[in-house]
């Protein structure tokens, strides 16, 4: 870490630096203890500084200290030179700077150092954490140190510390520049970079427990802030990708995703379905969230969806799944309706069966349609006299269909509904078909009688459908009231408009 | 799942309701006189084919279902008088062409079937494949109504 820190003394631009005409304080200081031969960077990087207001409250606090008269170059340099006699000294004074470190007002010396150049930076950061200046061994350590902390101590500057550092890794300043809070960075990167030994895990260790309480604030507070708005989680996958920097904290961002997402599916799914809007969402959902670097506003309506562990949190497949669940969904609502779809497992053979079904059923209809003009034809004899039983048979004509409702109501078998029916249909044919004949009778004496009977079989029609309403159910009063209710006339050219 | 999701409602109204939107059907075709003059057969049956389906999609909700829509608006196309749709209260999302282009590249094998799901039921053009898997359960339903009534109507009209 020694070796660190003065490692990075080189990489101040070297243009900034000028040879002092004072500040020589300074100079005694970092000769003193700096054991690295490269100490004219050092000296460099200490004239950068902002000289005179330094060396003027250093030097009152070091004649504060100092016996002799105040420093000047001469005399320092002359004390570097010293030696071994004047080691001694200068080992008191260094003790002594050490202690004016620690106090507060000696912090100006080091806190007006705005126009710190980016080499103090580098010692900036790597001093923020250090721990606090201990007396016996890290004696020296802590000389050395307690400068930088001053340093680092104003907060400002270590946030340009941390900014401008030369440790700087790109994912730093990609970071920065994605307008982070840079306290939190600081913290996380310094930290990271300090233990420059584990990179990833450490910075995983660090920023997964930090983050995961952050969710909802920290630094990924503006990216995570989006999920429960926005659709997804790939929002922070989004926009780390963009910036090809981000290798460490995409990945670090991923793996965080991914136990975020384990915890978030326990909880399950959290969807919330809209109206009818929904594929109109996400489709715009989709081609916000594909490109962008900022999170979109969501509308209002959305879907929200949690990616899983150990699915893919693109956009366009959480849609996916979204979309194929739901047709799961409704393939086995159908399912239940089809007959003889339980055996069938799949997606394919099951819409197969659908088909087919649907197409049975049609075919069934345009087959009994066939039968019921023939019927029709057949029955056109039928007379007056079934329209005198008819109103004696409507009402068990009636409770008959209502026994059918309460049939299909019970059960979803409808092929044994059928049966059923046509069993009791068998099993009292003859009123059955007086019942049932009645009203088609009534329907069928105008065609034969060839004349304008339509208005009395109307009003046949419709007396049916009045004894109907006295003994029908709700549903049916309902319905046929509806048509009662209005003008014989009106609902004459109604049912013509049905057809 | 969808926690939160809607139940999908695929109720059909009873089957007296069917019963008596038929027989009206049913009757009004004799006020036209169709059969007194059967010229073919085929017409009658073609008409009173068209007189179930509409009068199925009339008891089964009239315009507030997909493809009951789609029916009668197309059953009104022969008619003087357009069959009266009620103004709709939400808008109508159209998303046809991209919402078909999308769910191509999605299981192919479900659009497959999807799509002849879609020459079968009407009005599936215009749905996706989820609200069509809906409508189909829906009309499904009442199909298999309108064939229960029909079935009973014929079995109380054929001779013993």
């Amino acid at each position: 870490m020694e070796n660190e820190l003065f490692m990075n003394t080189e990489f101040p631009p070297p243009s900034e630096f000028e040879p002092p005409s004072s500040s020589s304080a300074m100079m005694l200081n970092w000769a003193l203890m700096d054991p690295n031969p490269q100490q004219d960077s050092s000296f460099l990087w200490e004239k950068s500084t902002d000289q005179q207001q330094q060396q003027s409250i250093f030097d009152s606090a070091l004649s504060s200290l100092v016996s002799s008269p105040t420093p000047t170059n001469s005399n320092f340099s002359g004390g570097c030179g010293g030696g071994g006699g004047d080691g001694f000294i200068i080992r008191e004074l260094i003790g002594k700077l050490g202690n004016i470190g620690n106090h507060n007002s000696s912090r100006e010396i080091y806190g007006g150092t705005t126009p710190m150049s980016r080499s103090a930076l580098c010692y900036a950061t790597p001093m923020s954490s250090p721990p606090p200046p201990s007396n016996s061994n890290s004696h020296i350590m802590m000389n050395r140190t307690t400068p930088l902390t001053e340093f680092s101590a104003d907060p400002g500057f270590a946030e340009r510390a941390a900014r401008f550092s030369c440790f700087g890794s790109r994912s730093f300043n990609g970071r920065t520049n994605s307008n982070l809070p840079v306290n939190n960075n600081n913290v996380v990167n310094n930290s990271g970079k300090l233990t420059r030994v584990s990179s990833t895990p450490a910075l995983k260790a660090l920023v997964s427990p930090e983050v995961a309480p952050m969710i909802p604030g920290g630094e990924f507070s503006r990216k995570r802030k989006a999920l429960p708005k926005g659709k997804s989680k790939e929002n922070p996958i989004s926009t780390a990708s963009p910036s090809p920097s981000f290798s460490k904290t995409a990945e670090k961002k991923e793996d965080w995703s991914g136990k975020g997402s384990k915890s978030s599916d326990e909880k399950g799914g959290k969807r919330r379905r809209e109206d009818e809007d929904d594929d109109v969402e996400e489709e715009e959902g989709e081609g916000n969230k594909s490109n962008n670097t900022k999170p979109p506003e969501p509308p209002k309506d959305y879907i929200h969806v949690r990616a899983r562990r150990g699915q893919a949190t693109d956009s366009h497949s959480l849609a996916e799944r979204v979309r194929r669940e739901k047709i799961g969904e409704r393939m086995k609502l159908l399912q239940d309706l089809v007959p003889g779809c339980n055996k069938v497992t799949g997606k394919a053979l099951m819409l197969d069966e659908i088909i087919n079904y649907v197409q049975s059923l049609q075919r069934q209809v345009e087959f009994l349609s066939m039968k019921l003009s023939s019927v029709n034809d057949t029955r056109l004899e039928f007379n007056v006299d079934a329209l005198v039983s008819k109103d004696v048979m409507i009402p068990s004509s009636n409770n008959r269909l209502h026994e059918e409702g309460l049939q299909s109501k019970s059960s979803s078998h409808h092929h044994q509904q059928l049966n059923i029916y046509n069993n009791n249909n068998n099993s009292q044919l003859h009123p059955n078909n007086m019942m049932l004949q009645s009203p088609m009778n009534s329907l069928e004496t105008s065609s034969l009688a060839r004349s304008f009977t339509h208005l009395p079989t109307l009003t046949q029609f419709t007396d049916s459908i009045s004894q109907y309403q006295m003994f029908s159910e709700e549903d049916l009063q309902s319905i046929v009231g509806m048509g009662v209710a209005q003008n014989p006339n009106h609902e004459s050219q109604h049912m013509k408009l049905e057809l | 799942m969808a926690s939160a999701d809607k139940t999908i409602n695929t109720d059909v109204p009873e089957k007296d309701v069917f019963a008596i939107h038929f027989l009206q059907s049913l009757s009004n075709l004799r006020i036209q006189n169709l059969f007194n003059s059967p010229d073919t057969t085929n017409y009658r049956v073609r008409k009173i084919k068209k007189a179930a389906y509409v009068s199925m999609a009339r008891a089964a909700g009239g315009t507030s279902r997909l493809w009951s829509r789609a029916l009668l608006r197309r059953a009104a196309k022969g008619n003087n008088k357009i069959v009266r749709f009620p103004r709709r209260k939400r808008k109508v999302t159209w998303k046809i062409s991209s919402k078909r282009r999308r769910s191509d590249q999605r299981a192919p094998v479900v659009e497959d079937a999807a799509e002849r799901l879609r020459n079968l039921v009407p009005g599936g053009g215009g749905m996706e494949t989820s609200k069509l898997m809906e409508e189909t359960a829906h009309y499904i339903k009442c199909l298999s109504m309108q064939v229960k009534v029909m079935q009973c109507l014929v079995d109380g009209l054929s001779p013993k």
